[in-house]
């Protein structure tokens, strides 16, 4: 098996399509996305983003709803080192390449890192224009009046938007993005944030991203404040932090217990304490 | 405890898949060959839709998937990506084609003849042991026949409607195209495409949303030459053969960009035997390049470009469809929260018009 998989050729095409993304945050560039030995929808635009980049340097670190240790993370991991001599960890901080899904760790993430998600959705105007030629165009006039209207209709209806996760953003005033489908609790956290955030839709053969320290802003009226998941006065059952996203677990006794989503930080709550 | 439960993954796979394997080793005891030569529609099948022509590796990857036909044909195509590519191999033309059958059903008489080959399209479709009659198959013909299509005539005689010609051939393998897209891009996604969903994407006009009955100018099953460049010698040579199904089919009539009243035609080909597929692809064809007419309403999946380039697919389709497998405790967290906000929302309000009514 060569390095990594892919070959040169693939390679060469997935990286100039990551620089020109690179170079118009937010903009959804097209590729032609090879077959993986994973199936399509388990993570293979992540996946041809992270085989594309990955050098000997690296160190990786893959994630898929919080948890180093879930199947799919695993699966994930085992493929990618079985054709690469890269090593692993599931420290946030030690990290240089953090493949994930549907979360963004709960450490900031520092600059020369790359974070790259695996995205079901690349197109945020799907929720209301499912024909891509028709979006490309309201993507190029940057009308999402659609959007706006949806967002005010949920509003009158519901109080709130009913989009939970994959909230629409805009990325540097212009391009409205699906941030994958992360909680609306970690979208502040695209925003100026230090690392390079890198989005692949193997699927949907798209490739977006958003460069350190841009600005990225929920779709929000001026007069509403962006709601994010809220868990009260619960607390980690095993560390005790109350400054993470839980997930909730019920026990055989079908009483309710929270614990961090975010497993890495959850150990490392214990050990070290607070996140910085 | 639960908790840890869902940080077991590593092992829960590794068991998982040793069950599964003991599950479906009798599988490995079937010959390769014994395999290619008796399910050689699923051969077929798979090859088509894996977009690779190996027989063998096509006989591996049905064993290994237990029979799954759809989860064969991705084994194929991932093996596909591992491969480097060496060249491009000559222009192919069905006319070529050495025929093991074919038929037409829209000339009664045709140059050539009707020539059925094997097939079972008129046996009485019964579990029950038939009598086969004895038959000495060696006193067939067994001479190269290359036979041009049957539309071929009509053709010269410019009364088909024939689509611009393409410079260069999109390869949808390099770049994916994004709208409008190029005929070879969308003939080569249905190519690849999910058997079943080409047939029922092309039912739909069969049934009346798209108003095509057409015709079978031509179906066609035979071997077809590969020929390269040589690298050195630079002369044309046969590289092997491949085996492909052809169908050209005629719809009505329409006018073309000269005001011209010409036939319009669709185009269906794939690897291996697989007519129904190819009959499917050929209706599609006819129905997105000639939807002025369709009935019925305004969108017509068969007339739309989008649906058929974004959804016949069946690695895609299939690989989706089972993604829903995989953990989505923090969307659904989500999901959940923002539900039971809305419902906390919906109620107020209610009890704010009802108090008002009260009043």
């Amino acid at each position: 098996m060569r390095y990594a998989f892919l070959d040169e050729e693939a390679k060469k095409e997935i990286r100039r399509s990551i620089l020109k993304a690179i170079a118009i945050p937010g903009y959804i560039v097209s590729f032609a996305s090879r077959e993986m030995p994973v199936a399509r929808g388990w993570g293979t635009g992540g996946l041809q983003v992270t085989l594309s980049i990955i050098n000997e340097k690296d160190t990786l670190k893959v994630i898929d709803q919080g948890c180093d240790g879930s199947v799919n993370a695993v699966n994930i991991r085992n493929f990618i080192s079985s054709v690469t001599n890269v090593d692993t960890t599931t420290d946030t901080k030690k990290a240089t390449l953090i493949q994930t899904r549907h979360r963004i760790p709960e450490i900031d993430l520092e600059e020369g890192q790359i974070l790259v998600y695996q995205v079901p959705m690349p197109d945020i105007l799907e929720t209301v224009e499912p024909n891509t030629a028709k979006a490309k165009i309201m993507h190029a006039n940057a009308d999402y009046s659609k959007l706006w209207v949806l967002l005010y209709e949920d509003t009158s209806m519901y109080g709130d938007s009913r989009i939970s996760n994959r909230y629409p953003v805009i990325v540097h005033d212009r391009y409205a993005m699906d941030p994958s489908p992360i909680p609306k609790y970690d979208t502040p956290k695209l925003n100026n944030n230090k690392a390079l955030q890198l989005f692949g839709a193997g699927r949907e053969k798209k490739i977006y991203a958003v460069p350190p320290y841009t600005k990225v802003e929920p779709l929000k009226f001026e007069d509403r404040k962006f709601k994010i998941e809220n868990f009260e006065d619960k607390s980690c059952q095993r560390c005790g932090s109350r400054d993470s996203f839980l997930d909730e677990v019920y026990d055989d006794n079908g009483i309710t217990h929270y614990y961090c989503n975010d497993t890495d930080y959850c150990d490392s709550y214990l050990k070290n304490g607070a996140k910085k | 405890m639960a908790y840890y439960a869902i940080k077991g993954g590593e092992e829960a796979i590794k068991n998982s898949l040793n069950f599964y394997n003991d599950y479906t080793k009798r599988s490995e005891k079937i010959d390769d060959e014994d395999l290619i030569e008796s399910l050689t529609f699923s051969i077929d099948k798979v090859m088509s839709e894996g977009s690779l022509y190996s027989k063998k590796l096509a006989s591996k990857s049905i064993k290994r998937s237990a029979g799954d036909l759809l989860n064969a044909s991705f084994f194929v195509r991932a093996h596909r990506s591992s491969c480097q590519r060496i060249g491009i191999c000559k222009e192919l033309d069905v006319n070529d084609m050495r025929l093991s059958r074919r038929i037409s059903s829209a000339f009664k008489d045709i140059e050539g003849g009707q020539l059925l080959g094997a097939s079972n399209d008129y046996e009485i479709k019964l579990l029950v042991d038939l009598k086969n009659e004895k038959v000495d198959i060696k006193e067939y013909s067994n001479k190269d026949n290359v036979i041009d299509s049957a539309l071929t005539p009509l053709r010269n005689d410019n009364l088909i409607k024939i689509l611009p010609k393409e410079e260069e051939p999109w390869d949808i393998t390099r770049v994916f195209p994004t709208s409008p897209y190029p005929r070879s891009s969308v003939l080569q996604v249905m190519s690849r495409g999910e058997s079943g969903t080409l047939l029922g994407f092309a039912y739909t006009s069969m049934r009346g949303y798209g108003d095509v009955h057409p015709t079978i100018g031509d179906l066609r099953i035979g071997e077809l030459d590969i020929k390269f460049t040589h690298p050195f010698t630079k002369k044309e040579v046969k590289i092997g053969s491949i085996e492909a199904t052809a169908v050209e089919s005629a719809g009505t009539f329409n006018k073309d960009e000269n005001g011209d009243t010409k036939l319009t035609t669709g185009f269906g080909f794939c690897f291996g035997k697989n007519e129904t597929k190819a009959i499917s692809m050929s209706i599609i064809d006819l129905s997105l390049y000639n939807n002025s007419y369709t009935v019925g309403t305004e969108q017509i999946v068969a007339s739309d470009f989008e649906m058929v380039m974004h959804h016949v697919d069946g690695i895609e389709s299939f690989g989706f469809a089972n993604h829903y497998k995989l953990p989505h405790y923090v969307t659904f967290q989500t999901d959940y929260q923002i539900f039971k906000s809305a419902k906390k929302y919906v109620e107020e309000q209610n009890q704010k018009d009802l108090n008002g009514a009260l009043k």
